[in-house]
């Protein structure tokens, strides 16, 4: 074997482990880094529970309007049932007020009309409408993190 | 001027179709690192190499030279400074929830307990990590020839470090925490014990003004939390990256890593280098300035074995890679299996017994049992006093780049190791055996148990040891080898004698098994 | 090779590093919640009665369950395994997937009050071991054994209601507590006596509090308590605690202990209807502060734990000798150098009023009218005369210093009471008449035969004692 062919099996064997060696750190740092990010994202969140008791039906006769200003969420009751209207504006989070004609937001002048439908303003999409549940004692569970269709209104005796 | 109008607009769909190639050429501006030059021009060319040289001389690759210390410390402070980050995400600096932020890392957050282990087991072998490379520069004389000034930065780097772990040590809030922070406090607080000796605390009472600032009040509580947490995420970190940067521009203007006047190539060396290339190589083998050799003038690498240095891309960024690499490894591998520590929460009524400042400071605690000013700041400031004067007492620079000097510098070596080891445990076992002057007259004044015990004797004797060696050899570099000799075994003696001899009320016990239950 | 060394500890330490980064998220997908998680959902899927129940149950996402309540500042994690706690359907499952025992969880939701409220534990834990805070956790407040748990209802209900509402060992408890004399130690909200430790907040104290060396068992708080109120000196050998036990009521104080917390509930989780006020009668309150020591106070008893005679008060020789202002002064000031510390007001918390209601109630069993006086100020009273008498016949009993104690049958008369706040009169009554039921005999009269001369100089000798030599 010539003194030139030693060298160049020499640089292929060194390549070979450098490669290998170099690929393997990178795939390990990125690693690493992959697993140290998922890190930031939380696991838990620190909030009260979206489910909350409103009452019996019986509190909410026709006609009731109801504010839970702590809960975000307005609570109706027509002829049709009783349904549950977020009070977050869809455009960027304000609390929406109720007015006559329906929902103010105080923040970039978003409008909704009574049944949480855009009838002005920025904002994209209409006021959420929230489940309804009845609990084993006959009370009333509001869970903000179900939402339903506008429109659906619950009827419980 | 449609034709300009025309060109104008082909200019621009040339340049946009050509993004990807310009977009890479000016992040990669010296193309690919085939040749010598465009590895030369890497190096001078990117921001973060350019700290380092352009070629690399053989003895600093040699892992038996440096055995990689100061690499590993630079590679642990990175890895604590980026775990820091992470953990800073759930991190709540006040004593209602810093504990509970701390458990909600352990039990809840995604690779949160792993994470905090990396952080604190990185934390704390930075400190064996800089005092290895701080063995490893003494040993071969590196502190001399115009590295006089980058030894003191160590120095500061080493107290730097050490304070980094400890203001760490105090956030989690729990009972380890907290009478950590009572027991600091309180050693800020001892230069109390010579003012109240001189009578003059009424007038000049700074250990209790230095406490006040430290703690924000009298006693430990929120003010002294966000101080600590002042300390730990910010002051301490910028000033160790500002110092950081100062150490490694004084390495390169020192004229790198030191190495013996000397130097012979071993066949063994081309298992850590690749050789330069020989085709198309920019640097003949006889000689070559670099520019910034000519402005300084004579420095220790102009005309200086040029024959005997390799580009240090690709040579020394591998090694610093692996290097690297190695110290991720270790340090997850270790994190993956021990716990870093988290006790109760903090109770100022129920102190813990023993209550024991981190490992690193135990054997100063050892010392504080004699006196809290002599143990706490008299001692450690001479000791980092003696250390720091060292390359000004010692010149004899003939030896630069050698282990232990040579064959009288072993010798030495050898002797006040076995003197220290023995000296320092006789003192100890005397001590614990017999008391010391408080045992025997209880009358005795504060001022001659601060200025006469154990530890102070200690010193003297190391002192004296010092200068004897001096005398004996002839020579100030034996001087200096006995005196940091002893002070490594000192420090490791005192250190594991606070970690592991001492129990519940600081008494003496021969393992942790034979603690009193209570 | 070149750079052969470099590179092979570049590929070593990835490969290490990727292996470890493996094992970390490994860990991480099999922790015990996700297995019991798993293993939950699966039986919903199993046992699922139609196909909505099925389908229900297969969304059922697998992730940590957090209970966080802001007003009570509690994150429980604890249906991370107690998954079924609220299920009704899990009434017969095993443990951690159970439905919650009794009717408790339909007022109490968990979503408003989690769990540690009540059972204590570490909610933030995420393992059982440390969750449980049992054994070296280095958690302060393991869960609460069931049999002492009513002492959490005590937080927020009134004694009435637990009473009516089926938690009625706490309100054992706590009239144990009341009656058998526990304040006239410990004090409890600034009233009670000063030999044991106060009580606040007792319920709340951290493991390290304490001193757990010879707790049999799990060293937790709720056994060292158990512990010592079976046996005070098993578990600190000096306690000078006199506590007589019948079968269960050390575990009816147990739990009433650890209903006397620190932390205070908010007041929308109070919930008191009917606040009743302890009965404040003489009675009463002899119960709840002289009891433990004087007992009935019918007869006196040495007492090995004090080493010292614990007079009868209420028998009818010492009331006919002590008139209620002597009982007043006795109580109000104790009795130096024994257990009987002063009930003042500013040393005990005790109002004067009821130190009088107390005295009435200790008179109230006076059958005798007041004996016949002793003038002692009509004598001319002989101090050696009196001592050669109280060396011939007190110092058996009394010790030749005066000083009691040390296993003989006499009090200590070198006290301050003795010496200031009894006047002689008193002294002469009772070397006179004796004190029935004591060992103290009548000295007077056709007894043992001492003049009311000789009775006024040993009282003349024994005032000298508290004077200094």
């Amino acid at each position: 074997m010539s003194s030139e062919a030693i060298g160049k099996k020499d640089l292929s064997r060194r390549d070979l482990l450098g490669l290998t060696a170099i690929g393997t750190a990178t795939i390990a740092g990125l690693a690493t880094l992959g697993g140290s990010l998922r890190l930031v994202k939380p696991n838990v969140h620190f909030e009260e529970s979206t489910q909350f008791k409103i009452g019996k039906p019986e509190n909410f006769p026709e006609g009731t309007v109801r504010v839970f200003d702590d809960k975000n969420c307005f609570i109706f009751s027509d002829s049709d049932g009783l349904y549950a209207v977020s009070s977050i504006c869809t455009h960027l989070g304000c609390i929406v007020s109720l007015t006559e004609w329906g929902f103010q937001c105080p923040c970039h002048g978003s409008k909704y009309n009574p049944e949480g439908h855009v009838i002005g303003g920025p904002a994209p999409r209409s006021l959420e409408w929230f489940e309804i549940n009845q609990d084993v004692d006959g009370s009333l569970v509001v869970d903000s993190a179900k939402t339903v269709a506008a429109g659906t209104k619950y009827i419980f005796t | 001027m449609d034709g300009t109008k025309q060109s104008g607009l082909v200019k621009f769909k040339d340049n946009l179709f050509t993004v990807k190639d310009s977009l890479l050429g000016s992040f990669i501006r010296s193309g690919a690192p085939t040749s010598d030059r465009s590895r030369t021009a890497i190096m001078f060319n990117n921001f973060f190499l350019h700290v380092q040289t352009v070629k690399t001389h053989i003895n600093t690759l040699r892992p038996s030279y440096t055995l990689g210390m100061g690499l590993i410390a630079l590679f642990l402070m990175i890895i604590a400074f980026i775990s820091g980050i992470f953990l800073m995400v759930y991190y709540n600096p006040s004593i209602e929830n810093a504990f509970n932020s701390v458990k909600d890392i352990n039990f809840v957050v995604s690779g949160g307990k792993l994470m905090r282990n990396v952080h604190k087991w990185s934390g704390e072998a930075m400190i064996i990590f800089v005092l290895f490379h701080m063995t490893r520069v003494f040993y071969t004389s590196s502190y001399l020839r115009g590295r006089e000034f980058n030894w003191l930065i160590g120095i500061v780097l080493l107290v730097l470090t050490f304070l980094l772990n400890l203001t760490g040590y105090m956030l989690p809030w729990d009972q380890l925490s907290y009478w950590a922070l009572v027991i600091v406090a309180n050693i800020i607080a001892a230069p109390l014990e010579m003012t109240d000796i001189m009578g003059v605390t009424k007038y000049f009472d700074i250990g209790g003004i230095s406490k006040e600032l430290f703690l924000g009040g009298l006693v430990p509580g929120k003010e002294a939390l966000n101080r600590v947490y002042l300390f730990h995420i910010m002051l301490l970190p910028a000033a160790i990256l500002i110092i950081l940067g100062v150490h490694f521009w004084r390495i390169r203007k020192d004229g790198g890593l030191t190495r013996p006047d000397k130097f012979d190539r071993k066949d063994t060396d081309t298992t850590y280098i690749t050789p330069p290339d020989k085709t198309g190589d920019i640097f003949p083998t006889y000689k070559t300035y670099g520019l910034m050799e000519l402005a300084k003038g004579k420095t220790p690498a102009v005309d200086n074995d040029v024959e005997n240095t390799v580009l240090s891309w690709p040579n020394l960024l591998i090694a610093e890679l692996a290097v690297m690499m190695f110290t991720l490894a270790a340090v997850v591998a270790y994190s993956f299996y021990i716990d870093a520590p988290l006790k109760e929460l903090a109770n100022p009524a129920i102190p813990e017994n023993p209550a024991k400042a981190p490992w690193y400071f135990l054997g100063l605690q050892e010392l504080v049992g004699y006196s809290a000013f002599m143990g706490g700041q008299g001692i450690p400031m001479a000791a980092l006093l003696g250390l720091a004067l060292i390359p000004f007492l010692d010149r004899e620079s003939e030896h630069t780049g050698i282990w232990f000097s040579n064959k009288q510098g072993l010798t030495v070596t050898i002797i006040s190791f076995i003197v220290g080891t023995v000296g320092l445990i006789g003192t100890l076992a005397f001590t614990i055996q017999y008391g010391w002057f408080r045992n025997w007259w209880p009358n005795i004044p504060q001022i001659v148990i601060v200025m006469i015990n154990p530890g102070t004797i200690w010193l003297g004797f190391v002192m004296i040891w010092s200068l004897a060696t001096i005398k004996i050899t002839g020579s100030t570099r034996m001087g200096a080898i006995a005196l940091f000799t002893i002070f490594l075994v000192s420090y490791i003696i005192l250190t594991y004698t606070g970690t592991v001899l001492r129990g519940p009320n600081w008494d003496f016990f021969w393992s942790q098994s034979e603690w009193p239950i209570h | 090779m070149h750079s052969r060394f470099y590179l092979s500890l570049l590929l070593i330490s990835s490969l290490v590093l990727m292996m470890f980064i493996g094992m970390g998220v490994y860990r991480e997908m099999t922790s015990e919640w996700k297995t019991y998680q798993t293993e939950y959902k699966n039986m919903l899927v199993r046992n699922a009665e139609d196909d909505a129940a099925r389908k229900r149950a297969e969304k059922l996402e697998i992730g940590l369950r957090q209970n966080y309540v802001a007003s009570l500042n509690k994150s429980d994690r604890c249906m991370s395994c107690h998954i079924g706690v609220e299920n009704p359907y899990m009434a017969k499952a095993d443990q951690p997937f159970t439905l919650h025992s009794g009717d408790y969880i339909e007022n109490h939701p968990v979503d408003k009050f989690g769990c540690t409220i009540c059972h204590y534990g570490q909610g933030r834990a995420t393992n059982k071991k440390e969750a449980h805070g049992k054994g070296h956790t280095h958690w302060d407040y393991p869960i609460i054994p069931t049999k002492y748990i009513q002492s959490a209802c005590a937080k927020c209900h009134d004694y009435k209601m637990l009473q009516e509402e089926g938690a009625e060992l706490v309100v054992k408890g706590e009239k144990l507590f009341r009656e058998k004399g526990c304040r006239g130690c410990h004090k409890l909200n600034g009233v009670g006596g000063d030999l044991g430790k106060a009580l606040d907040g007792i319920g709340s104290k951290p493991r390290a509090y304490y001193a757990m060396k010879h707790v049999v068992g799990e060293h937790t708080a709720y056994n060292w308590i158990k512990q010592h109120f079976d046996d005070p000196r098993a578990i600190v050998p000096t306690s000078e605690m006199r506590v007589f036990m019948e079968e269960d009521e050390s575990d009816l104080l147990t739990t009433y202990i650890f209903s006397i917390r620190e932390e205070e509930m908010p007041s929308k989780y109070r919930f008191l209807k009917n606040i009743v006020t302890p009965p404040r009668d003489g009675e009463s309150l002899y119960k709840m502060f002289c009891v433990a020591c004087h007992g009935s106070g019918k007869i006196s008893v040495y007492d090995e734990i004090f080493d010292r005679t614990i007079p009868a008060i209420t028998n009818p020789p010492f009331l006919r000798s002590a008139d209620n202002k002597t009982i007043k002064n006795i109580v109000m000031e104790g009795r130096g150098g024994t257990q009987m510390t002063s009930w003042k007001t500013t040393a005990s918390g005790l109002k004067e009023e009821d130190v009088d209601k107390i005295v009435e109630y200790v008179a109230s069993s006076r059958t005798y009218e007041r004996p016949e006086p002793f003038n002692y100020l009509e004598f001319q009273t002989n101090i050696d005369s009196g001592m050669r008498l109280y060396n011939n016949r007190c110092s058996y009993c009394h010790g030749k210093e005066g000083k009691g104690g040390n296993r003989q049958l006499g009090i200590n008369l070198k006290n301050s009471t003795v010496q200031q706040v009894l006047d002689p009169e008193f002294l002469a009554l009772t070397i006179r008449d004796g004190r029935e039921g004591t060992p103290m005999p009548s000295f007077g009269g056709d007894g043992l035969g001492l003049s009311d001369q000789n009775i006024a100089d040993v009282v003349a000798y024994v005032k000298t004692f508290g004077k200094k030599k």
